[in-house]
């Protein structure tokens, strides 16, 4: 499964710039095209694509999203049982795992290092065994 | 349909530097899971009889669990398969970290590697490439830089890269060697680093992003939501030094309760396992001095230098594997060279302290981060250098085979020196690198009833004299000398009786002598253990998951929501019998005669020690053996399966 690009796409190549794992490829202004072997799912070009010519595994086109309002990861401390789930998944590094020597925690829990680098894909959400992270639009 | 698992393998020839993708059908799932039981039925089917095991032949698998990623918990082990160079048996050995995803995110379920590569190179995997590609510049550097590196090398925006790499006992072919990934954890029995480094394969790195998608993750979530209520329940408990007083009182007693893993486990998120160390020296279950010694020999003032809180009051953070809520590991801190090591664990430190009579609390942690970083395995190193300084004491050995070092009971520096001479293959330590079998093969002299093995395996610290199922499971099993399948203790934690009604439930409160006698229980609780750890082998999980109880630990419902099975639970534990019986049959396609297996006389306390913890305590192994491989429908002389059992389970 992956997501398609359709012809009213203008070759801007916003999406190219985001895709976390180069899916997308193509000439600057032509319709660019994505790689389904290296597609992972996660909507992000969907929501950025200023022209709505990206459609999802299901064949439905995606909504364009302000990237302000995209869905981010809220965690709750109380739940999360260190398993790292989330971080493993986590395609864009957003999620990291404190150092070490500068954790004043007796485990290690993880926390958004930059949340800018979100894409909002909802992989940690469902990769957490015990639903410590719920995705919230900010 | 989603089925959690990936559904097929990628088998590397690294003679002739070939990739091939191979779909395995579900049946095969079905029948035989992931992990462990899937690598069985494809090195059965694979491997030519007698493959030499570090010969082109042999394979080395990686195999993920059928649960990792699913939204599981206690689920992230990987397992590495093969011909062990160590005992000339089936071989597998598991591990946990982050490797384990890893693998699936490549989209395979196992990577399998044959045939030998003319120069070290390490395989490359990501989601537009896979190539072997030169590890010479790796090749003699130690597991844990080694791995450091190739992070750096391909650490980029997105995923974190996961490598799986031998040290240099690996790449020497010490037989007592594991592969290791995340900063030192090792999948260290069976020998299979040997068989890495005879392939001259250094590492694996992994940065696949493949999905791994359960059938129902509501279910999966819903199961893991409330396997994780009895994980968090933990009430404060007793002080580290006072596991012994604990231990003690549970010696005297004539005796003993059933054991609730759910105690276990608050030992275990306390301290990990070396919450064990002195109150299993108390009750019997460690082995003192290469095994002829006993619990007088090792008092609690001994003892008492690695009480549970010298290592959590060093240890820096918790370490969790993946998808691990309990969080067993940990990362200390240590003087000297290393600065910090993986906690060490309950066999390691039992292996280098109390097995070899030391008393030093840091060159414990200093020789189990040399061990993890050159790749061998602290149980066997523990019991070569136990074996050595017996014969040295005996006269067997003198200073002059031994380079002028003095292999004495409790000596630390002499141990450590011969630690570096077995890493470095150089002199003495050039022999007994290849653990205690082969060493009193080549010394001689009578040094062969000083070797304690099973099979070429060393056991590991969990006496048979306290609880007869670990003598039987050392002798038994098709990877001869594994602690880590079951015991009479482990039937009780493992509660299986709760779900599978034909299962014995043990009595509240049971007398001692009762463990010794042999009778039709004993052997369906051991059975039963077997058939359950070959499925949490297959699953991918985690032993101490499962402590918890089959009913806290999910395991079966898991697998039935992960896959869309509906399997019922004999159904499932069929398949931990068809895993087992495979097993074994490989062995037997490979010319192993199992009841070679059997532990040393001196394990089995015949004669019975005449004081300690277990005192006239003997097991009758023979009787033991004989009616498992009854009841398993083998041959009760040989422990050979018969044709129509295998039949029965469906192995062509």
């Amino acid at each position: 499964m992956s997501y398609t690009i359709k012809d009213a796409c203008i070759g801007c190549e916003v999406c190219k710039r985001l895709c976390p794992v180069d899916a997308i490829y193509g000439e600057k202004e032509n319709v660019q095209k994505i790689d389904e072997d290296l597609c992972i799912d996660c909507g992000a070009c969907g929501k950025i694509c200023p022209k709505g010519a990206i459609y999802d595994d299901f064949g439905v086109q995606c909504e364009i999203v302000k990237r302000s309002k995209w869905d981010r990861p809220k965690f709750d401390v109380s739940k999360c049982t260190s398993c790292l789930s989330c971080v493993d998944i986590c395609p864009v590094k957003c999620l990291l795992i404190p150092d070490i020597e500068e954790t004043n925690q007796d485990r290690l829990i993880p926390f958004i290092s930059e949340i800018n680098t979100c894409i909002g894909c909802g992989f940690c959400e469902l990769k957490c065994p015990v639903e410590a992270i719920i995705m919230v639009s900010s | 349909m989603a089925k959690g698992y990936m559904g097929k393998i990628l088998v590397v020839d690294l003679s002739k530097n070939e990739f091939k993708e191979e779909i395995i059908p579900d049946d095969v799932y079905e029948k035989y899971l992931s992990g462990t039981g899937l690598g069985a039925y494809y090195l059965y089917h694979n491997m030519p009889a007698n493959a030499d095991p570090l010969g082109p032949d042999n394979y080395i698998g990686f195999m993920s669990g059928l649960l990792t990623g699913t939204g599981s918990l206690f689920t992230g082990r990987w397992m590495a398969v093969g011909k062990s160079p160590l005992t000339g048996t089936w071989g597998d050995a598991n591990c946990g970290g982050n490797f384990s995803p890893a693998i699936k995110q490549c989209g395979y379920d196992g990577i399998f590697f044959k045939g030998i590569s003319d120069k070290p190179v390490y395989l490359y995997i990501d989601a537009k490439t896979m190539e072997l590609r030169d590890a010479s510049d790796l090749w003699g550097i130690d597991a844990v830089d080694a791995e450091q590196l190739l992070i750096e090398r391909y650490a980029k925006q997105g995923k974190t890269p996961r490598v799986a790499t031998i040290g240099q006992s690996g790449e020497k072919c010490s037989l007592i060697s594991g592969i290791c990934n995340d900063r030192g954890r090792i999948a260290a029995r069976s020998g299979l680093g040997a068989v890495m480094g005879s392939k001259k394969l250094k590492a694996l790195v992994l940065l696949g992003n493949k999905p791994i998608t359960p059938h129902n993750y509501d279910e999966m979530k819903k199961l893991s939501k409330m396997c994780n209520r009895w994980v968090n329940f933990q009430p404060p408990f007793v002080t580290g030094p006072a596991t012994a007083y604990v231990g003690k009182l549970m010696r005297y007693l004539p005796h003993q309760l059933v054991m609730d893993g759910m105690l276990y486990k608050i030992f275990l998120r306390k301290w990990g396992t070396v919450s064990m160390n002195q109150l299993s020296v108390e009750i019997g279950d460690s082995p003192i001095k290469n095994w002829d010694g006993s619990s007088d020999d090792w008092p609690v003032s001994h003892s008492n230098i690695v009480n549970p809180d010298v290592f959590t009051d060093c240890e820096i953070v918790k370490y969790h594997c993946y998808s691990c809520p309990l969080g067993c590991g940990g990362i200390c801190s240590m003087s000297g060279k290393y600065e910090e090591t993986h906690k060490p664990e309950y066999e390691t430190v039992i292996c280098l302290g109390a097995l070899c009579m030391n008393t030093d609390k840091d060159s414990i942690f200093y020789m189990n981060e040399m061990l993890n970083r050159a790749g061998m395995d602290t149980i066997s190193a523990g019991h070569v250098l136990a074996f050595a300084i017996e014969c040295y004491e005996k006269g067997i050995i003198t200073k002059d085979d031994t380079d002028g070092i003095e292999l004495t009971w409790g000596n630390t520096d002499a141990m450590i020196e011969m630690l570096q001479l077995m890493i470095d293959r150089k002199g003495i330590g050039d022999i007994l690198a290849d653990g205690v079998r082969v060493a009193a093969q080549k010394i001689g002299k009578g040094s062969e009833k000083f070797a304690i093995h099973a099979g070429g395996q060393e056991p590991a610290a969990h006496d048979g004299r306290a609880d007869p199922g670990f003598a039987l499971h050392y002798s038994v099993e098709a990877t001869p000398g594994r602690h880590t399948i079951g015991a009479y203790l482990y039937y009780e934690m493992f509660q299986l009786w709760k779900r599978l009604k034909d299962l014995p439930a043990p009595k509240m409160l049971y007398h001692k002598d009762t463990k010794y006698t042999v009778d039709e229980e004993k052997i369906q609780m051991a059975a039963a253990c077997s058939k359950y750890m070959n499925i949490i082998n297959g699953a991918g999980a985690c032993m101490f998951g499962a402590f918890l109880g089959i009913t806290r630990m999910p395991l079966f419902d898991w697998l039935n929501a992960a896959t869309g099975w509906n399997k019922s639970d004999e159904e499932i534990m069929q398949i931990g019998e068809r895993i087992q019986t495979i097993k074994q049959d490989f062995n037997v396609k490979h010319g192993i005669e199992p009841k070679n297996n059997k532990v040393p006389l001196r394990t089995l306390g015949q004669p019975p020690q005449t004081r300690g913890s277990n005192k006239g305590r003997s097991v009758n192994l023979d009787k033991l053996m004989s009616e498992y491989w009854q009841f398993f429908g083998w041959n009760s002389e040989t422990g050979k399966p018969s044709t129509e059992t295998k039949r029965a389970l469906g192995i062509e």
